[in-house]
């Protein structure tokens, strides 16, 4: 490790294990813009944390749906920018390089997301049926003979071992893969590439059965009677999707200030637009899958979950998410002109994070009260909370080293990157 | 900044994608004079030996259709044996070519031109071998076409909401759609042949090039074509075996009902298309002398997909036999007891070591790399993946909600025998294609010459014009 590249005192470790690098960083790919960049997120996050807050002390269980929802949604971002890392260095891609800084930069939230998730645990109780103990009991009226078949998996100590070692996964290869790259900015080691893909091919293996199991412990789980094997790839799918969505608004906004104008270039975009699309379809297909067999089968125990999602109102917030999440953006993003018009392109991202946020909301909120649909306050001030500090933290991390990879083998194939 | 972008333009991290400093012209000679020789005597012999499976196949057909499905090893519960287990294995062993010709191909690979062409021909061909089987399924060969919703005076419809239905609407898509690329694909040589050929074969390979000529035009039309049919076949690749996979997952049969079935059953059929086109390559290159443009780089790359989806087949096992636990559901978690230690366990543990094992070799870059160990990975996948067709339709009917009604399947010498003559159908279509047909996209090929690069002469001709200019040339040509 060279002299100028060390490590960030532990206090920060959380935010950024790497001292700034910032000052190294080639003048063309420097950050240099304010510091309102993240202190305006943060001031956000804190703001809509507070009204949390509040829900917290007048509504808890409320609050904890809510609370999961903006979690998850930063968790799928987060899921979908280490496996877009993962692919990039597994398959050697070139024109992905000069944009590759801004989901690297971003898997970095996997530590902060564990302490951000200290709150879903303390609402486990009320999130998570199966934590109550009588359901177990055969001398309890409560007793629930299928959940008692599952005890040995879903039980608290069980699940939270399960649940820090996903931590510890994610963050061990993001460790590795974020502090690779930003070394590599001023040390120009030949071992380096050949690091970040043995680092990528475990981190792609193991951490697809993690991935799913994790979809699986936090998300099905809080139905604990339904279970849906493809459950994983739908997580995967939504995240992978809205990764993109918010490397095009990275993007954007960094070009808008003045930083990466020449290097990122509408070709850029317009391959980002397509993998938009592409995993907006994907989505589809693995949400229709699930569905339709579901559906066809007719199994009651399976059917339920759809069941709770298409009465007392719900009927309504499932066709917003077909509409909203397959069929308008398929129509809307299928062209070509519209991945290059970027102020276009820009409002479509924001659509599918919003949509992504909207998945999420549609997965969880139908458990906390399946007879009655709503969209709390809290649902929305946890998602701007967590996401504003989620958001605040990234671009603090991102202000902190050089924009793009700058001593990335591929980088100059990258920059003359064209879309024909 | 100049300074750092010149020293690393000096990265090379990728070998060319075809060696031996082979020039256009050695390309074309390489690839047309194989089918303008004199044929060879093995290839009689070869072919002979292929002619001989699809005889064997037709007689077993004609057998079957004097006497009835009763020849077969059907029995009570297992009312779906050999010929499903055959029809989604060579439905399977298609996708690779669709993948490697469409999917690849969107993804800017290009190394995927040395092997698109006889890849999409296997495609084809095992399409058509799949079709075989539902064909002769029906029992009554005389009604097959009431598959089709032709109008008639009966007022009588296929049924819309079978998943049976919808594979004859997925499969004849994919077929045609997959035949057009191919056929689109073919153009440029089919008139390199021709401009090769005189008499009558110039007049043939003249009718079927379309009067190309390789005007700028003709390309530009090419291209759009070959864009558009990319883009249409890309969702074939996932649609096709998802269908596939819906003719099990709809029905409430336990080991068949679960949703992961579609992406599970796409990643398993590339898995297995790619290792046939390992098996087929691995013979085809050395035979043909195509060892400079199927280089050991596109086996190597071939090989990864083989793990990577294999271990995607292996994440889908996991994941289905982790839910059939979790799910509760007693009918589920028995499926999966019995598969592993039923008397069916020999065929799921094949399945196992085929699938799951034998590929993790891959990671190690020296036996991805080795010819003899790659050939032996593609036997075993080719196999397991035809027992996983077999353990999911046998194992999971064979022992049903009513342990009154359980019984073990046997295949019959008639069923054998119609597998392995669909083998002579595919040779004997694959050898004529070899034959007859440019087996390497020649013209797709030269494109990725370094020399195709309209600055490759640029400064002072010394080959590196084109790392020099390619972003200012190639930008004016975006706008």
């Amino acid at each position: 490790m060279s002299e100028t590249v060390k490590r960030n005192n532990p206090l920060f470790w959380l935010i950024d294990p790497m001292r700034s690098t910032a000052s190294q960083a080639d003048p063309a790919y420097r950050y240099s813009w304010s510091q309102m960049a993240w202190m305006l997120p943060l001031a956000i996050g804190i703001a809509g944390l507070v009204v949390s807050a509040v829900g917290w002390a007048t509504n808890s269980q409320q609050f904890y749906f809510s609370y999961l929802i903006g979690w998850a949604f930063c968790l799928a971002l987060t899921v979908g920018a280490y496996f877009f890392v993962i692919i990039q260095h597994l398959t050697k891609a070139r024109w992905s390089v000069v944009i590759r800084r801004i989901p690297e930069t971003l898997i970095w939230s996997f530590p902060l997301l564990a302490v951000l998730g200290i709150p879903v645990l303390l609402g486990m109780h009320d999130l998570y049926h199966w934590t109550h103990h009588d359901l177990f009991d055969p001398t309890s009226e409560n007793y629930d003979a299928v959940l008692a078949g599952k005890e040995s998996y879903l039980n608290t100590p069980f699940f939270l071992a399960r649940v820090a070692f996903y931590f510890i996964f994610w963050t061990f290869i993001s460790f590795k893969l974020y502090t690779l790259s930003v070394r590599q900015d001023n040390d120009p080691d030949p071992a380096i590439p050949k690091l970040q893909r043995k680092y990528s091919a475990i981190g792609l293996g193991v951490g697809a059965i993690v991935v799913s199991f994790a979809a699986f412990d936090i998300l099905m789980s809080l139905d604990p009677h339904w279970f849906s094997t493809i459950f994983g790839v739908y997580f995967f799918a939504g995240s992978f999707m809205s990764i993109m969505a918010v490397m095009i608004l990275v993007s954007i906004t960094l070009q808008k200030n003045g930083m990466l104008k020449n290097e990122i270039k509408l070709d850029h975009y317009q391959d980002l637009g397509k993998f938009l699309f592409a995993f907006t379809v994907f989505w589809a297909y693995i949400a229709f899958s699930q569905y339709m067999l579901i559906w066809y089968g007719n199994l009651p125990e399976e059917t339920v979950w759809f069941r709770h999602r298409m009465e007392h109102g719900w009927e309504g917030y499932s066709a917003v998410l077909l509409l909203g999440h397959f069929i308008l953006p398929f129509m809307l993003l299928i062209g070509r002109w519209g991945k290059r018009w970027l102020p276009y392109l820009g409002f479509m991202a924001i659509w599918m994070l919003t949509m992504q946020w909207f998945d999420m909301f549609w997965l969880i909120k139908p458990v906390m009260e399946a007879e009655h649909a709503s969209l709390s306050l809290y649902d929305i001030s946890s998602w701007f909370g967590l996401f504003g500090v989620f958001a605040a933290a990234f671009m603090y991390r991102f202000s902190r080293h050089a924009l793009v990879p700058q001593r990335d083998p591929r980088l100059h194939k990258s920059l003359s990157f064209t879309n024909s | 900044m100049d300074k750092t972008l010149a020293h690393l333009a000096d990265f090379h991290d990728e070998a060319p994608l075809v060696k031996g400093n082979l020039t256009f012209h050695d390309i074309t000679e390489i690839v047309s004079s194989h089918t303008e020789k004199k044929t060879p005597l093995q290839w009689y012999g070869a072919f002979g030996l292929a002619l001989s499976g699809l005889m064997l196949m037709i007689v077993m057909i004609a057998y079957l259709f004097w006497n009835g499905t009763g020849v077969w090893g059907l029995n009570n519960p297992v009312g779906w044996g050999f010929a499903i287990v055959n029809f989604v294995f060579w439905v399977g062993i298609g996708h690779a070519g669709t993948l490697i010709s469409a999917i690849l191909f969107l993804f800017r690979q290009q190394w995927r031109t040395a092997i698109n062409r006889s890849a999409e021909a296997m495609t084809l061909f095992a399409v058509v071998c799949a079709l075989v089987f539902p064909g002769i399924h029906v029992g009554r060969v005389w009604a097959a076409y009431w598959m089709l919703p032709i109008p008639n005076q009966m007022g009588m419809w296929p049924q819309f909401k079978s998943p049976l239905l919808w594979d004859v609407f997925a499969v004849s898509t994919y077929f045609t759609v997959s035949a057009a690329f191919w056929y689109v694909g073919l153009i440029p040589d089919l008139a390199s042949l021709r401009d090769r050929a005189t008499g009558l074969r110039r007049k043939v390979f003249g009718v079927l090039a379309m009067g190309w000529t390789g005007a700028n035009r003709h390309w530009r039309n090419y291209e759009k074509a070959y864009l558009l049919l990319a883009a249409l076949c890309t969702p074939l690749v996932l649609s096709v075996h998802s269908v596939v996979s819906f003719d099990f997952a709809v029905s409430i049969v336990p080991g068949w009902h679960t949703t992961i079935f579609p992406p599970y059953f796409v990643a398993g059929a590339i898995f297995s298309g790619f290792a046939m086109v390992i098996t087929l390559m691995v013979v085809a290159r050395k035979v043909y002398n195509v060892e400079n443009i199927i280089t050991i780089d596109h086996l190597e790359k071939m090989n990864i997909v083989i793990l990577v989806t294999g271990s995607m087949v292996g994440f889908a096992y996991i994941t289905e036999f982790f839910i059939a636990w979790y799910s509760g559901v007693q009918y589920e978690q028995y499926a999966f007891t019995n598969r592993m230690f039923g008397p069916y366990a020999w065929a799921y543990w094949t399945m196992m070591t085929c699938n799951l094992f034998f590929p993790q070799f891959f990671w190690i870059k020296k036996l991805r790399r080795s010819i003899p160990f790659m050939f032996a990975i593609s036997i075993f996948v080719n196999v397991g993946m035809w027992f996983e067709r077999f353990v999911i339709t046998v194992v999971s009917l064979h022992r049903d909600y009513l342990p009154s009604a359980w019984d073990y399947y046997t295949p019959t010498w008639v069923d054998v025998l119609t597998f392995v003559g669909t083998f002579g159908l595919f040779f004997t279509l694959f050898l004529l294609f070899l034959r007859f047909l440019p087996m390497v996209a020649a013209s797709e090929v030269k494109g990725v010459l370094p020399e195709a690069d309209p600055h490759f002469y640029d400064h002072e001709g010394d080959g590196h014009g084109a790392d020099h200019t390619l972003g200012v040339a190639k930008s004016k040509t975006a706008h």
